[in-house]
């Protein structure tokens, strides 16, 4: 694609104060879970023009994905999650450079994951391994925007130590965890779409409004709550002499 | 000494509140921790993933003071 249709394709953002393209062009974001969170915020960071993104899923997709998955339709059903979304991604925006690793996220794979990336979106469904992707974040010093859905509840964070604390500050291994976890498209969508957000200010030097804070969203209700999330003193990983 | 501790959703139920429909008055003697007062009014503290006061987090391991008046978080893990 020329450079004028480059123009003309994010023409409009540009007029944003602030805005940086050239910026998000050089950046890598790293998308761990191509689920409710993953599909929106992938969605937005390649319709911003990020110039690469590494899509992490071990998934296929199903059919009961679909109800909030926005990256998949029927057809996907049975295919691996990243080739659909990169599939989808690339026609979204072809100037977006894809990484489509079909890995499953664990403590051996983690490291080469994280590599050379700027920012982590977290789009998992279980709190093992977001604790393993928080653990990696802080010993690379990649920030790690935290999101998680259940119901019509919502959580996003923006985690940096030492600037910030860090997941094992909020909460600790062991709670409860029910499976299957309710949870309907516009819940993710929104927590996404706010991890995104999150992530372009980063790349683009404004700070982000969740360093060191908490977005509680609750849909029921319509209420949006920040937090502070204070370091604690006493976390096994960003407190450890 | 007296605390509330306020939950919505799914944690609601576990809390039982008897003040209003998500907030419960309990009595606690001072110096005990959040997680040990959970566990004496019958709620499993793994079922909370953290409390706020006022636009605070406070985790498990806070000491509530008189008349605190604590939310609590459940986990969420969905994505």
């Amino acid at each position: 694609m020329g450079r004028e249709r480059e123009s003309e394709r994010y023409s409009r953002q540009i007029l944003v104060p602030g805005w940086n393209q050239e910026k998000l062009k050089r950046a890598t974001a790293l998308i761990v879970g191509l689920g409710g969170l993953g599909s929106a915020s992938a969605l937005y960071l390649a319709g911003a023009g990020i110039g690469r993104l590494r899509l992490c899923d071990c998934d296929k997709v199903e059919r009961s994905d679909l109800n909030r998955q926005v990256l998949y339709e029927e057809s996907s059903i049975g295919s691996f999650k990243v080739e659909e979304a990169g599939r989808r991604l690339a026609a979204l925006n072809p100037l977006v450079e894809l990484e489509k690793l079909n890995v499953f996220l664990d403590s051996h794979t983690v490291g080469e994951l994280v590599k050379g990336c700027q920012v982590i979106l977290d789009g998992l469904d279980n709190l093992e391994s977001r604790f393993i992707l928080n653990q990696e974040s802080f010993k690379k010093r990649i920030p790690y925007i935290y999101g998680a859905v259940h119901g019509w509840l919502g959580y996003a964070g923006f985690f940096h130590p030492p600037q910030t604390g860090c997941l094992a500050c909020l909460m600790q291994p062991g709670l409860s965890q029910p499976e299957p976890v309710p949870v309907f498209g516009t819940v993710p969508g929104m927590i996404g779409l706010v991890q995104a957000t999150e992530a372009i200010k980063w790349i683009q030097g404004i700070a982000p409004s969740l360093l060191g804070r908490l977005l509680i969203y609750d849909g029921l209700h319509l209420t949006f709550d920040l937090v502070n999330v204070d370091k604690n003193p006493a976390c096994p990983l960003c407190s450890k002499k | 000494m007296v605390i509330y501790l306020k939950a919505g959703g799914e944690l609601r139920a576990k809390l039982q509140p008897d003040v209003d429909d998500c907030t419960r008055r309990v009595e606690t003697e001072a110096g005990v921790s959040l997680r040990d007062i959970l566990a004496g009014i019958g709620i499993n503290p793994a079922f909370v993933a953290f409390a706020l006061k006022g636009g605070d987090v406070k985790r498990l391991d806070y000491v509530p003071a008189e008349g605190d008046v604590i939310t609590l978080q459940p986990p969420v893990s969905g994505g």
